[in-house]
């Protein structure tokens, strides 16, 4: 029931909006009402689970696990704040009603798959899901139609399509080996069922299996080399997208790796995951960390911050149990800020008219609010104490030293170093200054503003106290991956 | 033994032909050819799902290999038809790599499929394995035309032939994947392919031509 509730609120709000064209400012209010729904329904999957028992229905189709929760609490908070600071609750004069009407529908069709794909117990259709995701999201970018706008969502939609169908090649590969093994059953691509069999799989099949899987799900979730569309589709999307973009849809392609990582990992042992993930996580980490100094566009700059914090994420997974406690802990601090960061970026957008860096200046005089938030979200990314992104960068860095990569450790931790120079010049050359000749002062719905400080308020504690209940849903959530 | 050595001739020749089709886009320029290839292609995919349907017994195949030929056989090149005609004068006069370059490069990457499916021809015990590495052949050139050619709806149609593939592989592996997760992936096909289609109709609109060479507003 939990799991229908949740898929159910998205479509209920999805099709209520495309019913309707008129009251497009209406139908909005009633998405952001109906995103709350995920949000209770995730709370609830939360102490089932924390009970210890998987929440299943449809025969083992869908499935909510510990670490399935993790992400659905992140897609559904995510979500209910894009709704919230969305078109369709303060309205936008920029924006037409046919516009706001086709955000309010795809923006929940993106919700609902990006919940389906992680509660998704069919390997199968978790791929078709998170090939929806692409689909529904490339849709909105050009919501306002223009040159920049038009390509990046041709690219975005290209690359990831073309991308994903390498990660089903992947699943193909492996329910073969399964169907060698064991024979076809309808069963068979049931990640519960694989998982059984994964000792039996055949090594050779399952190593080419996972390159496929890796590269494909690698794509969308911005690993580079195949990160290349990112930072266009992050930076071209109306804000309230580009915060779902950052903030979950990449965990939600993490997601999918994980998945895959447990049933090869049981086949082949963990070296082999490791080291792929280990390359693909470091080369990610190096390309954001020297494309973040240049940078001259503030919706890019975080962009690419997102790409540097996958990029950990994944050399977290390799780093044994540990690594992968902190690699989810920081998942979910990460979408949290990034999501916030992007939401705040539109109003800079909205207030200065541009996403040029050099343009922005005297934030903190121009919108006090928006401003204050938005240098206290930076500090946080970078991974200021006393906010969780320090923690979990620590933890991170700490499982690297535990198990062995001393050098590997090194390194990151000096791209890090590099990461913080080049943000912290950015943030201070927005902040201050002069501020813009003729631009209004003051903010406008300051009141929109307040769930993000909660967020950031969130970030803060989880940064000084991670409570008991929630380190229990990591560990167990880290215990699903490292079976 | 009769029927299995008939089965798997049928299978390679069958592969076969849809990598020559997934060829010709290499060295034909009109739109109108690729259109025609694609649709052969997807007749031969379809044609070769029926044949695994007959010979295997499993009767969920026949309803893949049908919706195969409706969609990918009339239904998308029928479309395609339509852009053609609209945008037909955009050939794809210079892509990013020449022909002679593009046909061994393909040669290439067929002899790299028969190396990677290696571990999967050895462990399958179907007939049907001796096509497995054509299938993931025509995945690799598929994905070269997307990445070597300027013109967008050239892309298209890699994408096209690249999904394709997939379906083949899929066939020629496992006689067909679980038919929930197949119409899944059919419904996303599909709908990517018409958002793709509407972005075509976009780009034209805002650079006045569907060379995605001009798509170079966006840089680091």
């Amino acid at each position: 029931m939990p799991l229908f509730l949740l898929l159910g609120a998205p479509l209920l709000a999805a099709v209520i909006a495309l019913m309707r064209s008129r009251y497009a400012r209406l139908t909005g209010q009633v998405s952001v009402w109906l995103s709350l729904v995920p949000i209770g329904a995730a709370g609830y999957l939360w102490r089932e689970v924390n009970r210890g028992a998987p929440v299943s229905a449809a025969g083992d189709l869908v499935r909510a696990d510990a670490l399935s929760v993790v992400l659905i609490s992140c897609v559904s908070i995510v979500a209910a704040l894009a709704a919230w600071l969305g078109p369709g609750w303060w309205g936008r004069e920029d924006l037409r009603d046919y516009q706001i009407r086709r955000f309010v529908i795809f923006s929940n069709l993106f919700t609902l798959t990006m919940l389906a794909a992680v509660v998704s117990n069919n390997v199968g259709l978790m791929w078709v899901a998170i090939e929806a995701t692409t689909i529904v999201s490339a849709v909105l970018i050009p919501l306002r139609l223009g040159k920049s706008s038009v390509e990046a969502s041709w690219k975005y939609l290209l690359i990831g399509s073309v991308g994903i169908a390498l990660a089903f090649i992947g699943t193909v590969l492996a329910y073969f080996d399964f169907v060698q093994r064991a024979g076809a059953t309808t069963q068979a691509l049931n990640w519960t069922v694989l998982v059984t069999a994964a000792p039996h799989l055949h090594p050779d099949v399952m190593r080419l299996a996972f390159v496929f899987l890796l590269v494909g799900y690698g794509t969308k979730a911005g690993l580079a080399p195949m990160h290349t569309w990112l930072p266009d589709a992050h930076s071209e999307a109306p804000a309230p997208l580009s915060a779902m973009m950052s903030g979950v849809l990449l965990a939600v392609a993490l997601y999918a790796i994980m998945r895959w990582k447990t049933v090869v990992d049981l086949a082949l042992g963990t070296p082999f995951t490791n080291r792929l993930l280990i390359g693909l996580g470091l080369f990610s980490l190096v390309i954001a960390a020297f494309s973040l100094v240049t940078q001259r566009n503030y919706k890019r700059m975080l962009a690419y911050s997102s790409i540097e914090h996958t990029g950990l994420t994944c050399l977290g997974l390799a780093f044994g149990p540990l690594g992968v406690f902190a690699a989810l802990l920081h998942l979910v601090n990460h979408s949290l800020v990034k999501s916030t960061m992007f939401l705040l970026s539109g109003r800079l957008h909205e207030r200065y008219g541009t996403t040029n860096l050099a343009a922005v200046t005297g934030l903190l005089r121009t919108m006090p609010w928006t401003g204050a938030l938005f240098a206290a979200g930076m500090l946080a990314v970078i991974g200021l104490p006393p906010f969780g992104l320090f923690i979990s960068e620590f933890a991170l860095l700490r499982a690297g030293f535990a198990t062995g990569h001393r050098l590997l450790a090194v390194v990151m931790l000096a791209l890090l170093v590099l990461v913080f120079v080049s943000l912290l010049t950015h943030l201070n050359r927005m902040l201050y200054g002069a501020g813009v000749e003729g631009l209004r002062r003051g903010e406008d719905h300051a009141g929109a503003l307040v769930p993000l400080a909660l967020c950031l308020a969130v970030i803060v504690a989880l940064g000084l106290v991670i409570p008991a209940p929630f380190w229990r849903l990591l560990t167990m959530g880290a215990a699903v991956v490292t079976r | 033994m009769m029927a299995g050595g008939l089965f798997s001739q049928l299978s390679v020749l069958g592969s076969s032909l849809a990598l020559v089709f997934g060829l010709f886009v290499l060295w034909r320029r009109s739109l109108g050819a690729y259109v025609s290839a694609f649709a052969w292609q997807s007749g031969v995919v379809a044609g070769v799902a029926a044949m695994v349907a007959h010979f295997s017994g499993d009767h969920a195949l026949y309803l893949v290999a049908a919706l195969v030929f409706g969609i990918k056989a009339i239904a998308i090149p029928r479309l395609l038809t339509v852009m053609g005609r609209r945008f037909g004068g955009d050939r794809e006069s210079h892509p990013y790599v020449n022909t002679e370059a593009s046909v061994l490069s393909a040669a290439v990457l067929v002899l790299v499929a028969y190396s990677v499916t290696r571990p999967v021809v050895a462990l399958s015990q179907l007939p049907t394995r001796g096509a497995i590495p054509l299938a993931m052949g025509l995945t690799f050139v598929s994905l070269f035309v997307v990445i070597s050619r300027k013109k967008a709806l050239t892309q298209i149609i890699g994408f096209l032939m690249l999904e394709n593939s997939i379906a083949l592989l899929a066939v020629l592996c496992t006689y067909g994947i679980p038919l929930i997760v197949e119409i899944g992936v059919f419904l996303d096909a599909l709908m990517g392919f018409l958002v793709m289609q509407v972005f075509v109709y976009r780009i034209h609109e805002t650079f006045e031509s569907l060379d995605v060479e001009q798509l170079r507003h966006l840089k680091h």
